[in-house]
């Protein structure tokens, strides 16, 4: 018998979690959330015939997909990361074994990650598919409007996961700290003109779209490309981000008690 | 010797309300049972044995260590948590061998201590369905299979008969005693007293967070000798045998039931009368059928207590 380390707890924590997390209430609202965006496009596409492939596929993954869809589908997920294990009352057997208690909160983190990972996908390669259903003539739907989407709504979901994940450890009820950070203070922050965007999750991800995206992208009615972040940096801020957070919340979850009811 | 459990001071408060005040004691290696009523403090004392919660002030040690998030003493104890909670998906196998891997134990020793551990709680034919479908009974007995799958040298269990029937019960009951004849110390709560009776004479007795009383249950029974031991007599005539055991040694009151066939008494001396009763019996012809001493039992003592 060897005690397992911070690595190996991570990894078991993560294999048993990673099939549980698609069987619940969440996934099923998580599912319902990633199918509107390419529900909508499919929609336009039949009912509006004056807007192009690209449009639908921008407008759709710049306002729906990044601003909505990825923050709420985060925000349920990995507002469950340890909330509902202290909800279920079964963190008592994870936190009596001989693991770090990191691993309880990167091990739920990761399977959470993949779940919210394969929606977002979905959801956006879905997107683009039914939007290139559009008979409008216009600018092709090729790589350069997926990839940005693809890479900026998994990356959003990473980070947002993590974020959430990490208020599960600090806050009692991390879904409305979760939800007032997302849509008040980031909702407020991101669409302030100058400086202030760069405090926002938000802005890097729009950033990554711009920086990378073909130039329909560039058409999207909220779009200043000015302000956004070059090529590589918004990758760079939003891993740190998510290395930070997870690190602050494995310190505190490895001080702090979980006190459950009967 | 380390002590089992040692705490000085200790207190445990949740926001305004109490858990647990001023407890100070050592508990030596062996089975303790946890008495009291619900409220009284048995589940924070057990939390904070098996190092889920942290002190409030005071200080705590389990076989040497401060157990809060403390690997080293988790590898060492079983905890049997008092919530009715497991994983509804998973098999009652896979739930524990799943702990198991947490532990340290390979797929494979894993998936066979897990296997035997449910055995040994009774759940063989059930370990490969999904604990969803248990029965409260059978979950109460997953999370003691979990408990002692890993063979830790003390097993720390929140009402762990709680849910079970009569059956289950006794096994669970024998269980714990062929634990700790193996060896293996043993911390259980109950606010059953009979149920704790029926594995340890070593109790902690505890009240409003405080501890009421500490140490063998005899022991415990000989500081209440203010209070008079009651004996209950069944007998052919026992109007005849009150008048016969009236003088018996420190006898204090007698009642003799509307239909005359039983004869309670109360005693401050309970081994001289016992003593002189067939005595007295023989001389009354009064026909004893049967005699008990019902307060004798964690029950009553708990009882005068509290009182």
């Amino acid at each position: 018998m060897i005690v397992p380390g911070l690595l190996a707890s991570t990894g078991l924590l993560f294999r048993a979690h990673v099939r549980r997390v698609w069987w619940s209430r969440r996934a099923l609202a998580c599912l319902v959330l990633a199918a509107a965006p390419p529900s909508l496009a499919w929609l336009i596409t039949v009912s509006n015939p004056k807007l192009t492939g690209a449009a639908i596929a921008t407008t759709f993954g710049w306002l729906l997909l990044l601003q909505v869809v990825v923050p709420l589908i985060a925000l349920i997920a990995g507002s469950a990361v340890i909330t509902e294990e202290i909800e279920d009352r079964t963190i008592s057997y994870l936190f009596s074994r001989p693991i770090p208690r990191a691993a309880v909160l990167l091990g739920r983190w990761s399977a959470a990650l993949v779940f919210v990972s394969a929606l977002l996908s979905g959801s956006a390669v879905l997107t683009v598919a039914f939007a290139s259903r559009s008979s409008v003539p216009g600018p092709p739907l090729d790589g350069g409007i997926l990839a940005p989407l693809l890479g900026a709504a998994v990356l959003g979901g990473a980070v947002y996961t993590a974020l959430f994940a990490s208020a599960g450890v600090f806050f009692r009820h991390p879904m409305i700290v979760g939800l007032g950070y997302a849509f008040a203070i980031e909702g407020f922050l991101a669409n302030l003109p100058g400086r202030n965007q760069a405090l926002t999750v938000q802005h890097y991800l729009r950033s990554l779209v711009v920086s990378r995206g073909s130039p329909p992208w560039l058409e999207v009615e909220t779009v200043d490309a000015s302000i956004f972040q070059p090529s590589d940096a918004p990758i760079v801020v939003l891993l740190v981000v998510i290395a930070a957070v997870l690190a602050l919340a494995s310190w505190r979850i490895s001080r702090r008690e979980f006190v459950l009811s009967a | 010797m380390t002590p089992l459990i040692a705490t000085r001071d200790l207190s445990r408060w949740y926001g305004p309300v109490v858990g647990l005040v001023d407890v100070s004691l050592a508990l030596e290696p062996g089975v303790v049972g946890l008495l009291g009523p619900n409220g009284a403090g048995k589940s924070t004392f057990l939390k904070l044995v098996a190092g889920e919660i942290r002190p409030s002030r005071g200080s705590i040690e389990v076989l040497g260590r401060d157990p809060f998030a403390n690997r080293a003493h988790f590898a060492e104890i079983g905890f049997c948590p008092q919530q009715d909670a497991l994983y509804g998906e998973m098999s009652g196998l896979a739930f524990v061998a799943f702990l198991l891997r947490l532990s340290g134990y390979s797929a494979r020793d894993a998936r066979e201590r897990a296997a035997r551990a449910m055995e040994r709680v009774g759940l063989a034919d059930a370990m490969e369905r999904e604990t969803r479908g248990y029965s409260r009974g059978m979950r109460q007995r997953t999370k003691i299979a979990q408990a002692i799958a890993h063979g830790p040298g003390f097993l720390v269990a929140d009402e762990p008969l709680t849910g079970l029937d009569p059956i289950a019960r006794r096994g669970i009951v024998q269980l714990l005693l062929d634990l700790a004849r193996e060896g293996t110390s043993i911390l259980v709560s109950s606010h059953v007293l009979h149920e704790v009776e029926e594995l340890t004479r070593n109790v902690l007795l505890l009240h409003r967070g405080r501890v009421l009383a500490q140490g063998e249950v005899p022991e415990i029974r000989a500081l209440l000798s203010r209070h008079p031991r009651k004996v209950e007599i069944r007998a052919r005539d026992a109007r005849a045998l009150a008048r016969g055991v009236l003088d018996l040694p420190g006898v204090q009151s007698l009642r003799v039931s509307r239909d005359g066939a039983s004869l309670g008494i109360e005693t401050f001396d309970l081994e001289g009368f016992l003593a002189a009763l067939p005595a007295a019996a023989a001389r009354s012809r009064a026909g004893i059928s049967s005699l008990e001493t019902p307060d004798a039992g964690l029950e009553a003592i708990f009882d005068y207590l509290v009182a």
